[in-house]
């Protein structure tokens, strides 16, 4: 048994590296997607202090938007600025209709009408585009569906040309949100909420509008997920339970840093992979990921409660 | 005193009301599951269902002369939804319809008590078909084992099976666990090494590490037992990693046309198994559109209407009329009670002629029932996904019966005894 937990899984690393890196190639794939949804629960946390409980919903509503309209016949690419903008009425709705009149109120409070966020766009997303399974636009967006085949030491390498784009996608809507969040006035403002409420309100920052904005940002943010995972396997409302590995990545990462949501995503995204292929399918049957994220965030917990990023918050009492 | 009278009042009127609800139809209520991950499965054959009960009301004015009332309860494929949609419609019921293995698991023993049919056609508890100890069960035409073997049968005309590969990919839930004890008896048996592969409800979308372990373990077949989101998730992970579609097979909740349009022309050669096929020229559906769909009572889409699912839906809501109608002349009424219809259901008689009568030429293949078979055993076929529909890739075949009857007897009467002290049907003497 010792040889199966500390010696086999290692030599079987040496032994085929083309596989290990499709393993990492695909743990890095996941992760980057984890790390996405967990950059749109940590803004608005940040900002709010509300923990976003429909992020997930808001995924399968954005991808849903977006081929629901190129149903009806709208171009491609006009398809995304329109779902942009249903997800820029949908912040601002939410801030109108379900925010603003919490304002001031428990954060339990506020996090509960987020489950009611869900509930609402569960419903109202099957009344308008049905719960059928449907095909995402990929090729229509441009997006290259073919294979990259390479051939590391003799072995095989398949590299999906979407899972490349959806990487690079991510990447690129990472950096950008770092540079929005630590070079321009708006970033600054919604860092400065993060930092200090009262403080910020007093300079003159509207809440409603870094509110609106954030919305906004996980809109955003909902649509590139909805379109990367919505490209491996369709679009559904299933794709909502994707946005719920996020939560061990806020675990490990910490809820409100940036930083600990990419870091943390991609831990998680490469390690549960590791893990399964490695030890959890020869020795515990498989399907590790189901929970591998949460032990991992767990133990991390058991050291730094506030995750690896975040912030130590002491409390009088 | 005002008070007394209002509620007395109430009460009259609640009375003459719910002796009304009685009488305004056969309550056939339905779990549903239009909603959440497995929403893509359930709407096209809740569409079918509800639209052949439709069908029936508008041509024939119900079964018998007496109404359909055909309810539906949303659970969300949720085993704890499905429980309270149990309790909740099981007053007026006369059947229940599970939809789901993890529901029928927990209604069972609830059924016993209650004494009203659970009818799971090609769904549920596979021993079910043992209808001496599950006396309110019916998993007719065929059960998930039937199913595995049908799988196996046809996996054998390619080649033997000894010292093969078989991977089995399943869902981590009861319906995907369902057909494991039949078929390790017979990898056992024929000498083939079965590799089971569970997937999460959560990675159902992002099965990159079942298809790594595929890859890594190279089998020579990909059994798959999947519902729902599971089934794209899964083929289009067949797809990436290049692994032979005309090597993978699935069950029959596996062969959604709309899981396979992601895929299209890639996904050609995929196999599932059936006890259904869509026969558009088949009497039932110039009823159905004529009296349902032209008259905007469905809520299907009209690309859905050819589909397989859609064809399923409405050969199970044929099923549930023929007991209604087998119990309604037998007992020489109309208005029939739960136990009524579950000697109905025990005495289907589905031959190629009644099949015929009913317009559902070529839709499922003939069966009957009795007290002791629940299931049928009708046999499927199997279909291939040409690269945009299903068609045909076999003749019907049979399960094998004996190696299942053996392993259902076996495995009905442990559950009894596990459930003791568990009635059973002890005026079957068949």
């Amino acid at each position: 048994m010792l040889n199966e937990i500390f010696i086999k899984p290692f030599v079987d690393m040496v032994e085929a590296p083309d596989f290990l890196m499709q393993v990492l190639w695909e743990g890095l794939v996941s992760g980057i997607l984890y790390a996405l949804i967990a950059l749109g629960f940590v803004l608005i946390y940040r900002s709010s202090r509300i923990f976003n409980f429909a992020q997930g919903i808001m995924v399968v509503f954005a991808a849903l938007t977006l081929v629901g309209l190129h149903a009806m016949g709208v171009p491609a690419w006009i398809c995304v600025v329109l779902t942009l903008g249903v997800m820029f009425v949908l912040a601002v709705t939410i801030e109108r209709v379900v925010l603003r009149p919490l304002v001031g109120q428990p954060d339990i409070i506020l996090f509960m009408a987020t489950i009611g966020i869900t509930l609402f766009l569960i419903g109202f997303g099957e009344i308008i585009f049905g719960g059928e399974n449907k095909v995402m636009i990929t090729e229509q967006l441009g997006i290259p569906t073919d294979s990259v085949l390479l051939e590391p030491w003799g072995g095989l390498l398949i590299l999906e040309q979407k899972d490349i784009t959806a990487v690079a996608v991510a990447a690129l809507l990472v950096v950008a949100l770092l540079v929005f969040l630590n070079k321009t006035r708006m970033g600054r403002a919604i860092r400065a909420l993060g930092d200090d409420h009262q403080a910020a309100l007093s300079v003159g920052i509207s809440l409603q509008t870094i509110w609106v904005l954030v919305w906004f940002i996980a809109g955003i943010i909902a649509l590139v997920t909805g379109i990367a995972w919505g490209a491996r396997a369709g679009v559904s409302f299933a794709l909502e339970v994707i946005a719920y590995k996020a939560l061990p990545v806020l675990m490990l990462g910490g809820l409100e840093s940036i930083t600990g949501a990419i870091v943390g995503g991609l831990m998680i995204g490469m390690l549960e992979k590791l893990f399964e292929i490695y030890w959890g399918q020869p020795l515990l049957g498989g399907n590790t990921e189901t929970w591998f994220a949460f032990v991992l965030a767990l133990i991390v917990l058991l050291f730094r409660p506030q995750g690896l990023f975040g912030e130590r918050i002491i409390e009088r009492v | 005193m005002k008070h007394v009278a209002k509620l007395a009042a109430a009460a009259a009127l609640g009375a003459l009301m719910g002796s009304t609800a009685l009488a305004e139809g056969l309550y056939t209520p339905n779990l549903a599951y239009r909603t959440g991950p497995f929403a893509a499965t359930g709407i096209p054959l809740m569409n079918g269902q509800a639209d052949y009960m439709a069908m029936l009301n508008a041509r024939d004015g119900g079964i018998g002369g007496v109404m359909v009332d055909f309810e539906e309860c949303e659970t969300g494929y949720s085993t704890e939804k499905g429980v309270e949609c149990y309790e909740k419609t099981k007053g007026k019921a006369i059947v229940t319809q599970p939809w789901s293995t993890g529901i029928t698991l927990q209604v069972l023993p609830k059924t016993n008590v209650d004494e009203i049919p659970i009818l799971a056609p090609g769904y549920g508890f596979s021993p079910m078909a043992d209808g001496k100890v599950f006396q309110w069960a019916f998993n007719a035409p065929l059960s998930y084992w039937d199913g595995a073997s049908i799988i196996l049968k046809f996996l054998q005309d390619q080649g033997d099976l000894s010292g093969k590969k078989v991977a089995f990919l399943h869902l981590d839930h009861p319906f995907g666990k369902e057909p494991l004890p039949y078929l390790e008896t017979k990898a056992e048996a024929l000498g083939f090494e079965l590799l089971p592969i569970p997937v999460g409800l959560k990675e159902m979308q992002n099965q990159s590490a079942q298809w790594l372990q595929i890859r890594r373990e190279r089998p020579d077949y990909v059994i798959m037992w999947g519902w729902g989101a599971m089934n794209a998730g899964a083929i289009t992970e067949a797809v990436k990693t290049k692994f032979p579609m005309e090597n993978m097979l699935g069950v029959w909740w596996s062969g959604h046309d709309a899981d396979l349009d992601i895929v299209g022309e890639e996904g050609k050669g995929y196999k599932s198994v059936s006890w259904s096929f869509p026969n558009p020229d088949a009497p039932v559906m110039a009823d159905v559109k004529q009296h349902v769909i032209d008259a905007g009572k469905s809520q299907a889409s009209a690309d859905e209407l050819d589909g397989v699912f859609y064809s399923r839906g409405l050969v199970i809501s044929a099923i549930l009329a023929e007991g209604i109608h087998v119990a309604q002349e037998h007992f020489d009424k109309a208005e029939i009670s739960p136990s009524d219809l579950r000697w109905g259901l025990e005495n289907l008689d589905m031959s190629e002629a009644r099949l015929d009568e009913l317009g559902l030429t070529g839709m499922v293949p003939p069966f009957s029932t009795s007290c002791s078979n629940h299931a049928g055993h009708s046999g499927g076929w199997i279909l291939e996904w040409d690269g945009a529909k299903f068609v045909k890739a076999s003749d019907l075949i049979m399960p094998d019966s004996e190696a299942i009857s053996e392993l259902e007897l076996s495995r009905a009467k442990e559950y009894a005894e596990a459930n003791a002290p568990w009635p059973v049907n002890e005026d079957c003497k068949m």
